[in-house]
């Protein structure tokens, strides 16, 4: 026990003193250190070598984006081979001769660490009784379905994709819970899956860095994202009924347009026109610009726009992603009007971001 | 060339892994490609600009899985044929990567006598330098190599020993410079096959054998030699071949093993003089047969100098025996080849390091380890005094290739008393060194300046002198003697298994950590031609290619207007410079007569405040070299 409480210090010491960056996901690089000592101290001890990685990663990589993903994928391959992991349980102190102990360490503790990693970064926006009381029915899910790798991929699961904002999203967890009783006490055999069960864990912790896009837009990651490309920005806000003419540059690729105060419309609901060519503008072509934020998207009918040309904001569990999404415009147009559509919302409007140029 | 690779990668497992351990690598497998899927759809420009190293990163996730599996996994088929077919499928997927750059160092010339072999049949490459655009190489700058002979008539000779352009000659006639880098890798084959064969020979179990062979086989320095135009793993072979001889009794299989690593370098004369005396000595009786067949297979190559060259020791002189009787040079050069950033093993090759942690073990290692270890004495103890104990121009380990199978078979006989974590953070950093070797493969040649890739390039990342973290031997800093003491602490006592994985990845994670803080601190030392001096003119002196640069003083020059700026402590400084003109430098608002003088001078110079400070030439020019406090 002794030598993992030093291991656990010197890794969170170690990443201290090589954080570079100033993002919150970095600024985390210790709570990183600790959480994957813990999961090599109760599964292969040789995961640790994830600690040098990170550190590696954040002295090595100056690009963000590439940065944060590095990080994911030392933390995901981590975790996945640790929920992947069927041997008996050790005990911290277990000796050289490899004494096997009671099987409870492994699984509720890879769960907890995991749930702190995706959850609690920021750690200044944490919601400390709501989020204590989630780690405490994921670790009962855990146990009720069997301490085996699907439970410990339900439990992080069903934790990650709840708000806790507002409160009664808190119900969605405690739901699971009871179905998992009562499942159990019909008597369905604990499920192992060990596999899908690593992956999933994997994948969700690819993208910790971004966690709350994971929660509440998983899709996004399915997307390629798009190279950098000129823009040429309009930023124009348009009525409900109301409409506006605009020039299109010369190699357009693209209109990029997000709404306004229609987080409340379903998929489908349409929000403009745009002529020539009558294209119907519609909820899942774009969104409500707002509507992936933590606070606001349990009240939210949107989705992720089919073509999403949104950027990732924030970091940890408070990231999202704005509701833009890509139209595009009948070839050769020189000239569009855009009409939203008078049936929105009152308050509501349609938003031209800008157009996007080919490169 | 991707295709093909991707089909390497799913053929591998088929040779050695069968039923639940082959479905579950490949489990894994489609795990990893969903992994490199997903991270390649989020970062576009990353991939763009840097698409073949996440290539190559792949690529060796991947082979390291397999190997993983290699050594763990229950239903494994297992055989020094099924590594050696191993092998040849992983080099033959290398040597694409190594001819992305130039072949260089001598690699061009072993090329062009090849080419004059095959073209020509003889070894004067006077018309191959006349016409360099015919040359497979690509390289039309070369020129004659310092001191290469020449004959009555106007020939041109290479240095070089003619066995491994004669070997080649048929790989080249079939498939140009692919065609001879293949009749290496042929060679870098045959080394696994027999090195895997020795080890079960001498008693290795199999499960030690599989943990090792990936680490010997396809990492530095095996990886690289056995994929670039050197003679150092056909070399490797033949001395495996030669001590699996001796071990066996078996003259028909030593002496051609001999008479080969003989044939190949003028300097294995000294390996092969030292195993027959080592086989002679324990034997009762020493046949005169014997002794005579011996004393003409180290004769034989002198004999085929003197009628290639008119020197039966080419460009070397017999004065080369008579040994250097400076201790100091013995001690650069042991520890240079230990502990050196650049060239030595801990840095370059550290799985090695296990084959010395043998060496405190010996009584339990096997014969053939300590035979290959005494017969090598004699050659290393002619090569760390030298001025080019680190090899020269060419990727780093150079000179002692040819014993790495007998430091594996060392390793692989302590096996299970290795720390896991130990071996766990060597794996991690050789899998990096191949990553950056394959990428980058022009990389695996630096300039001998006292710095290494990965301190070059934190220091010009971080304009912080990164450098001094690690040891150098060829130009000694302070971290050279500090990790000389510690590298041998480590060899006799820190890779034992009692020594916990935690406690040791835990140890190196805050060495990574305090390192990264140290570095970035201001310097008490500062050489001016490292990565960290930010230039403004200023031009590197001598030049960067120049021959043995590591032999001459040098730095910047700093002409009128030039300025060069770095960190330092507050403090007096001693500059070392040389002017033949005189110069006017300043120093953060403070003015230094530099009066014209033969040879360096040194001047006290006095940095202000601890911090970026820039020096300035007003007037003349000056060569910087270095300041120290």
């Amino acid at each position: 026990m002794l030598r993992w409480a030093l291991a656990f210090a010197a890794a969170a010491y170690a990443a201290h003193l090589a954080v570079v960056h100033a993002t919150p996901i970095d600024r985390s690089l210790p709570l990183l250190a600790v959480a994957v000592t813990v999961v090599a101290a109760v599964s292969y001890p040789s995961i640790m070598l994830a600690v040098p990685l990170l550190l590696a990663a954040e002295i090595a990589i100056a690009d963000e984006t590439a940065r944060l993903l590095a990080f994911g994928a030392i933390l995901g391959t981590s975790f996945a081979i640790a929920i992947a992991d069927r041997r008996p349980s050790r005990r911290f102190d277990d000796s050289a001769t490899g004494r096997l102990a009671r099987p409870t360490a492994r699984p509720i503790l890879t769960t907890v660490a995991a749930i702190v990693i995706l959850r609690w970064i920021p750690l200044e926006s944490v919601l400390a009784g709501r989020e204590l009381f989630l780690l405490a029915v994921a670790v009962l899910i855990v146990v009720v379905l069997g301490r085996t790798p699907f439970s410990a991929t339900v439990a992080i699961v069903t934790v990650l994709v709840t708000p806790a904002v507002p409160l009664r999203t808190l119900a969605l967890p405690i739901i699971v819970l009871v179905v998992a009783v009562l499942a159990r006490f019909l008597g369905m055999p604990s499920v192992a899956l060990v596999w899908p069960s690593a992956m999933v864990a994997g994948f969700v912790l690819l993208f910790f860095a971004w966690s709350g896009v994971v929660a509440r837009g998983f899709p996004y990651f399915l997307h390629r994202a798009e190279p950098h490309r000129p823009a040429q920005v309009v930023a124009r806000a348009v009525a409900a009924g109301s409409g506006v003419t605009l020039d299109v540059p010369e190699g357009t690729a693209a209109l990029v347009v997000s709404g306004a105060n229609i987080a409340g419309l379903p998929r489908g609901a349409p929000l403009a026109q745009v002529d020539p060519g009558g294209i119907i503008v519609r909820v899942g072509d774009a969104a409500d610009w707002g509507y992936m934020r933590r606070e606001h998207y349990y009240g939210s009918r949107n989705a992720l726009p089919a073509n999403p040309a949104g950027t990732v904001r924030g970091y940890g569990y408070e990231a999202w992603v704005d509701g833009a999404g890509r139209v595009p415009l009948p070839r050769g147009a020189r000239a569009i009007r855009v009409t939203a559509d008078s049936a929105l919302p009152a308050g509501a409007a349609l938003q031209i971001e800008r157009f996007e140029l080919r490169p | 060339m991707i295709a093909v690779t991707i089909a390497a990668l799913l053929i591998l497992p088929l040779i050695a892994l069968r039923r639940q351990t082959l479905w579950a690598y490949y489990g894994v497998d489609a795990a990893t490609w969903l992994l490199a899927y997903l991270v390649w759809l989020r970062l576009p420009d990353v991939f763009a600009h840097h698409a073949y190293l996440g290539c190559v990163t792949v690529a060796v996730v991947k082979l390291a899985t397999f190997f993983l599996f290699l050594a763990r996994g229950r239903d494994v088929r297992w055989s020094a044929a099924r590594a050696a077919a191993i092998a040849a499928i992983v080099y033959a997927i290398t040597i694409p990567s190594m001819i992305r750059a130039p072949i260089d160092g001598d690699e061009p010339f072993y090329l062009l006598m090849t080419e004059s072999m095959l073209h020509d049949a003889d070894v004067d490459l006077a018309n191959q330098y006349l016409a360099l655009e015919r040359t497979a190489s690509g390289r039309t700058d070369l020129v004659p190599q310092l001191g290469d002979p020449t004959g009555p008539s106007g020939e041109q000779y290479s240095r070089h020993e003619p066995l491994l352009p004669l070997l080649m000659v048929p790989g080249y006639a079939l498939g140009g410079l692919f065609g001879a880098l293949a009749t290496i890798a042929f060679f870098g084959v045959l080394l696994v096959r027999s090195t895997v064969r020795w080890m079960e020979d001498e008693g290795v179990p199999d499960g030690a054998i599989r943990a090792v062979f990936p680490f010997f086989a396809f990492a530095p320095p095996v990886l690289f030699y056995a994929t670039r135009i050197w003679p150092e793993v056909p070399a490797a072979f033949f001395f495996v071949e030669a001590l699996r001889g001796v071990r066996a009794q078996r003259m028909k299989r030593w002496l051609p093993a001999v008479f080969g690593l003989v044939m190949l370098k003028l300097r294995f004369i000294l390996v092969a003089a030292a195993l027959l005396a080592t086989m002679f000595l324990k034997q009762r009786r020493r046949p005169p047969r014997a002794l005579i067949i011996a004393a003409s297979v180290l004769a034989v190559p002198l004999i085929v100098m003197w009628l290639v060259s008119g020197s039966p020791t080419s460009v070397h002189s017999w004065g080369a025996l008579l040994p250097p009787t400076q201790p100091l040079a013995y001690v650069r050069g042991l520890f240079g080849l230990l502990v050196d950033g650049m060239s030595g093993i801990a840095f370059q090759a550290p799985f090695y390091l296990f084959g010395l942690f043998a060496l405190t073990r010996w009584r339990t290692t096997p014969a053939g380890f300590r035979i290959g270890i005494f017969a090598s004495l004699l050659y290393v103890l002619y090569l760390v005094p030298r001025m080019e104990w680190f090899g020269g121009w060419a990727p780093p380990l150079r000179y002692i290739v040819f014993l790495m199978p007998v430091l594996a078979l060392g390793a692989a006989s302590v096996w299970d008393r290795l720390s896991r974590g130990a071996i766990a953070v060597v794996a991690l950093w050789m899998a990096g060194l191949v990553i950056h070797g394959v990428a980058y493969p022009w990389r695996l040649f630096h300039i001998a300046n006292g710095e290494n890739a990965v301190g070059e390039w934190l220091s010009t990342v971080y304009r912080a002198d990164f450098s001094r973290l690690f040891p150098s031997f060829i130009r000694i800093d302070d971290a050279a003697w500090i990790g000389a003491a510690v590298a041998i602490l480590v060899v006799a006592f820190g890779l034992w298994r009692r020594i916990d994985t935690p406690v040791t990845i835990a140890a190196v994670s805050l060495a990574i950590g305090a390192g990264f803080v140290y570095a970035r601190q201001p310097a008490s030392q500062v050489e001016f031609e490292d990565a960290h001096v930010v230039r403004e003119g200023a031009d590197l002196y001598p030049e960067y290619y120049t021959m043995m640069r590591v032999g001459h003083r040098g730095g910047l020059v700093l002409e009128a207007g030039d300025a060069v700026s770095f960190l330092a402590r507050e403090g007096v400084w001693t500059l070392h410079y040389s002017t033949g003109l005189g110069a006017l430098i300043e120093i953060e608002g403070r003015a230094y007569e530099l009066p014209p003088a033969e040879g360096y001078q040194t001047a006290q110079v006095v940095v202000p405040r601890t911090g970026r400070i820039t020096l300035r030439c007003l007037r003349g020019a000056v060569n910087a070299e270095r300041m120290h406090r």
